[in-house]
């Protein structure tokens, strides 16, 4: 009993907090997992889902996907849509959240507004902007035709290069409003007296934001990123509503690229394989998040 | 932090830049917005028209019932499913942020990993063996396994969100807390929730929007349309036969207008909520 | 005060665990709930049904019966599932009206159709058959059956339903190592539609060729239409519009790298450049491309008869006529439609005795109708129509119309097919290039 309650003095506590989340996480996501790397070192396919052997193959779907130029295109496309996404709706949404911090009559109201973006399912902002982008019906090429910035339409969906333009603008279109509430909510941590200070000592505003906000702001620029990182890099309703992988698989994503192979072409292990592939990067990722975050802490 | 008021004239001109930022930014919406008002024919037409020349309500009067499909029972369900989610999100992920914002017990780290790494899996292989789970749990076809799995999307969001707020907390507070007698949880609850009502507030709004837009996980562990999300309504307007797109975006608006409309009312609540509950100290 | 903090602890962890089991508990609860409202459920939903009714009367008399006699026969059969993907709403309603007809000539079975999205259904079956949890009978594009023959989870039919009089290719689909898996629900095949206002104001004769094709197409096209539209998307769907142009070389579908199959790219390929087809055909689905041609952007169009109800009633000014798909070397189309399928393991019986029901002369007519679908059974078809009727030219097509596959790994084959069109379409890479390679990756899947 003393043994347990000496236990119970320090930070162990922690545990009991966090304990309830973390077994609810692997309950539902825990067996996925696991699952998901057998089945990726196993041959199966609409032959032997349901009945015969599953011979374990080790890594000759991982050595295929390498020599699969669709993987490779999709690892590719991957990477450039999130990195690309991730810096204009990061940018985008941290100067929003640092313009509607000014107080002014409709700050919170059009603040608020804003969200509305998030409130849509993603499969049909994806349709929306399928429309906007189309051809000859589009207005996106109507707008660019009546400016004068362009003589013919552009073929925005048919073409490799544009279709993944249009994508991240569409993904870029939803997440501006996720960065901007949460840098925004990041903002309120923040002590007012620290910026009062701060002016009393001659500090400017441009002083003041490297100095204080930036700085302050750390965590949750971090954690933003991070979230964002990883909900970009499994992008999968945006693109499959919008593009579906095409014109000529150019805009297909691991994800779908997974789907494809699981549940198109009952490729399932190879598809489980995709799948690692890209829990692997983020994995990379989220360590990588984890040292920064609690850098200079024991443990 | 917020800043100072500002002058008037001032005031006057970041108006007019937040109007035309709304203006710019919503643009998409008004776009759905008129479409949804026009016939198909005056969709196709080249160029584009800026406002429906000839008013179709046809669009909205297929929402309220295609097939099996009711638009109202379809709410309810999904109104359900994303407040069950929401709830079970913020009920863990609160204490869980707290456990490792402010504790340094050992495992930490990986716990902080594994909630980074529970989020990382693609819908493609969650659904098999989610779905095999919830067939056991007796669940399967039933709102329960939507909100089950909705939940997840929520938890590792909220913890990753939350524990900065929590660690943005000085711990002087937690420590006057303890002089005035409370224990570490009548603390947390008393004293550091209230604190981090924004994030809190934030962790829910985004679980419930999360689970609102789900329709991967509504889709394939609901199979009795009577039971499945607003968001399965989509397959009514597209799909093998033809995207008919006055009724899609007809769909879009119809789906946005609850949640906004609880947004514009809560709005005061909401907004203050995320943003007025600065630290004091 | 420790102690204190201890049991507050422990009663913190007790209140989430116990939130948790309440989960738990509560989903028994819906379980067996669900269980037993269906006779609830259906009686709930009679009485919003009467409410409609009473708005708009006639409309929904169909669906209130259906309702009533649900909840007449409901807890006394043993249930049949079906699972199936059109999402029309007139295909909903015969398929229904069929069901309940069914459930009120007899006890013993009770039969509900569950709607999947097509976009959902290979997904639902496979994720089903991994979790052992499947319907009675699948009703399911005919392309796919064979790999779900592959998968074992249908039961074997030979013998029990008489198909001597359908169709060949809508046999074959379902029929694996000469044994039957499964039975044609309904037959359709793609072919031309032309706007006949377009075609005589630009003074064309009907295309029979390739050539002719497009003389016409270029005639017909102006700013704002483009002569032809065909469905392009890089999926199965693309591949049941793609088809019947290789097949019409001689080329077939798993030999593509000779002179007839790079011809039959190059044929597409010139009708985008040629700009008499637009580019945005991958973008759309069959819907869209019917959508664009009742919208009047398009002269002509290759699609299928389902579109014929939508198309009467959606643009019934529309003066348009059906014709065969123009000719390479030989008239060529595609057999398309679906199958019923029983799945082994399930209500096997049940699932006999509705289909038995379902494949009468009566029953099949009744549907056919409705869909806009040709019967499978060449008897039925042959009377099928008046002889000025829409349809009778898809029943003379369906004499060209082969069926894709069976094969099981038919989807990887479809694939390569759909990429090599679309690289063509796109210009993304030259017919030959797209020959070479779809054939290298159809080498690798069949030997």
């Amino acid at each position: 009993m003393n043994r347990i309650r000496k236990w119970f003095r320090y930070d162990n506590v922690g545990l009991l907090f966090v304990l309830p989340a973390f077994l609810y996480m692997i309950l539902f996501v825990g067996y996925p997992i696991v699952r998901n790397v057998i089945l990726s070192f196993q041959d199966v396919n609409a032959g032997n889902l349901v009945r015969g052997t599953k011979n374990f193959i080790l890594f000759e779907n991982y050595l295929e996907l390498f020599k699969d130029n669709v993987f490779r295109t999709s690892l590719g496309n991957t990477l450039r849509y999130t990195v690309l996404c991730l810096v204009f709706q990061f940018l985008i949404g941290f100067a929003l959240a640092l313009f509607f911090n000014q107080r002014f009559a409709l700050a919170k109201p059009v603040r608020g507004i804003l969200l509305v973006p998030w409130m849509i399912p993603i499969t049909v902002t994806a349709l929306m902007f399928k429309l906007l982008f189309a051809t000859d019906i589009g207005v996106i090429n109507y707008l660019l035709r009546s400016l004068h910035l362009i003589d013919k339409n552009i073929e925005w969906l048919t073409t490799p290069g544009t279709a993944m333009f249009a994508l991240i603008c569409a993904n870029v279109w939803i997440g501006i409003p996720f960065n901007m509430i949460l840098i925004s909510t990041g903002l309120t941590t923040i002590p007012k007296e620290l910026y009062e200070s701060a002016s009393i000592d001659g500090a400017n505003k441009l002083q003041a934001f490297l100095n204080i906000t930036l700085p302050l702001l750390k965590p949750t620029i971090e954690s933003v990123l991070v979230l964002g990182f990883i909900y970009t890099f499994k992008v999968y309703d945006l693109v499959y509503v919008m593009t579906s992988g095409g014109p000529v698989n150019s805009t297909h994503m691991l994800s779908t690229y997974s789907y494809k192979l699981s549940f198109e072409m009952f490729k399932y292990s190879k598809g489980s394989a995709v799948a690692n592939v890209l829990l692997v990067i983020l994995l990379v990722v989220g360590m990588f998040y984890i040292k920064i975050t609690t850098k200079g802490e024991e443990d | 932090m917020e800043e100072k008021r500002v002058s008037r004239n001032k005031n006057i001109i970041l108006c007019i830049v937040s109007a035309a930022l709304l203006c710019l930014l919503l643009f998409p919406l008004y776009w759905a917005l008129i479409t949804s008002l026009k016939t198909e024919q005056e969709i196709f037409q080249n160029p584009p028209t800026f406002y429906p020349h000839l008013l179709n309500l046809k669009s909205y009067a297929a929402q309220v019932e295609t097939g099996d499909f009711n638009m109202f029972r379809s709410f309810g369900n999904s109104f359900l499913i994303s407040a069950g989610a929401t709830l079970i999100a913020v009920v863990l992920a609160v204490p869980a942020s707290y456990g490792i914002a402010k504790y340094h017990f050992r495992g930490r780290k990986m716990m902080l990993l594994g909630f980074l790494v529970t989020q990382m899996l693609p819908v493609s292989v969650l659904l098999t063996p989610m779905f095999i789970m919830f067939k056991n749990m007796h669940v399967y076809n039933t709102w329960v396994s939507a909100v089950l799995a909705d939940a997840t999307i929520g938890i590792p969001f909220s913890v990753l969100i939350l524990k900065n707020y929590f660690s943005s907390i000085p711990k002087d507070l937690e420590e006057a807390a303890y002089l005035d007698g409370c224990n570490r949880f009548t603390a947390f609850v008393r004293i550091l929730i209230p604190i981090a009502k924004p994030g809190v507030m934030v962790c829910a709004i985004f679980s419930f929007l999360y689970a609102w837009g789900d329709l991967a996980y509504g889709m394939t562990f609901i199979l009795d349309q009577e039971k499945r999300p607003i968001t399965a309504g989509i397959f009514n307007f597209m799909g093998q036969y033809g995207t008919k797109w006055s009724y899609l975006t007809a769909f879009a608006v119809v789906t946005i207008i609850p949640v906004a409309l609880i947004f514009i009312f809560m709005q005061k609540y909401i907004v203050s909520g995320m943003t007025n509950g600065a630290v004091k100290g | 005060m420790k102690r204190k903090k201890l049991t507050a602890l422990m009663t913190a962890l007790a209140m989430t665990t116990g939130l948790l089991a309440g989960c738990g508990g509560s989903d028994g609860k819906t379980e067996s709930a669900a269980a037993d409202t269906a006779g609830t459920e259906t009686a709930a939903d009679a009485a919003k049904t009467e409410e409609d009714a009473a708005k708009d009367d006639a409309a929904d008399t169909d669906t209130e019966e259906k309702d009533a006699a649900a909840s007449s026969a409901a807890g006394t059969g043993e249930a049949v599932t079906i699972w199936y993907y059109w999402e029309t709403e007139g295909h909903q309603v015969a398929l229904d009206q069929v069901i309940q007809d069914y459930n009120g000539s007899q006890d013993q079975y009770e039969v509900t159709a569950k709607y999947v999205p097509f976009a959902d259904f290979k997904k639902q079956l496979s994720i089903g058959a991994s979790a052992d949890e499947l319907p009675d009978i699948a009703i399911l594009d005919s392309p796919d059956h064979a790999s779900y023959v592959e998968m074992g989870i249908f039961e074997d039919l030979t013998g029990k339903f008489d198909v001597g009089n359908y169709y060949e290719g809508t046999v074959n689909s379902c029929t694996v190592d000469g044994k039957l898996y499964g039975v044609p629900f309904g037959v359709n095949c793609l072919a031309l539609y032309y706007n006949e206002d377009m075609l005589t104001e630009a003074g064309c004769e009907v295309p029979t060729t390739w050539d002719e094709l497009m003389t016409t197409a270029k005639a017909l096209t102006t700013d704002s239409v483009s002569g032809l539209a065909l469905c392009s998307v890089q999926n199965e769907e693309g591949t049941f519009n793609f088809v019947p142009w290789l097949w019409s070389t001689g080329a077939t579908s798993y030999d593509i790298n000779n002179e007839n199959g790079i011809r039959a790219l190059t044929y597409i390929q010139d009708l985008v450049n040629e700009g008499v087809m637009s580019k945005e055909c991958i973008n759309w689905t069959q819907g869209d491309v019917m959508n664009q041609f009742i919208a009047g952007n398009v002269a002509m169009m290759e699609n299928g008869p389902w579109q014929i109800p939508t198309m009467q009633s959606e643009a019934p000014d529309l003066n348009w006529k059906v014709t065969l798909i123009p000719k390479d070397t030989e008239y060529s189309s595609v057999l398309g439609g679906e199958n019923y399928a029983v799945i082994n393991g399930g209500n096997v019986e049940g699932a006999l005795d509705f289909l038995t029901y379902a494949t009468s002369e009566e029953q099949v007519k009744f549907m056919m109708d409705k869909f806009g679908y040709i019967s499978a059974d060449k008897n039925i078809a042959a009377n099928q129509f008046e002889a000025d009727s829409p349809y009778q030219p898809f029943v003379e097509e369906l004499n060209y119309a082969m069926p894709r596959g069976p094969l099981a790994e038919w989807p990887s084959v479809s694939d390569a097919i759909s990429l090599a069109f679309n690289q063509v379409i796109t210009g993304t890479a030259t017919p030959q290039d797209a020959a070479a390679e779809a054939q290298a990756t159809i080498d690798g899947i069949v030997q």
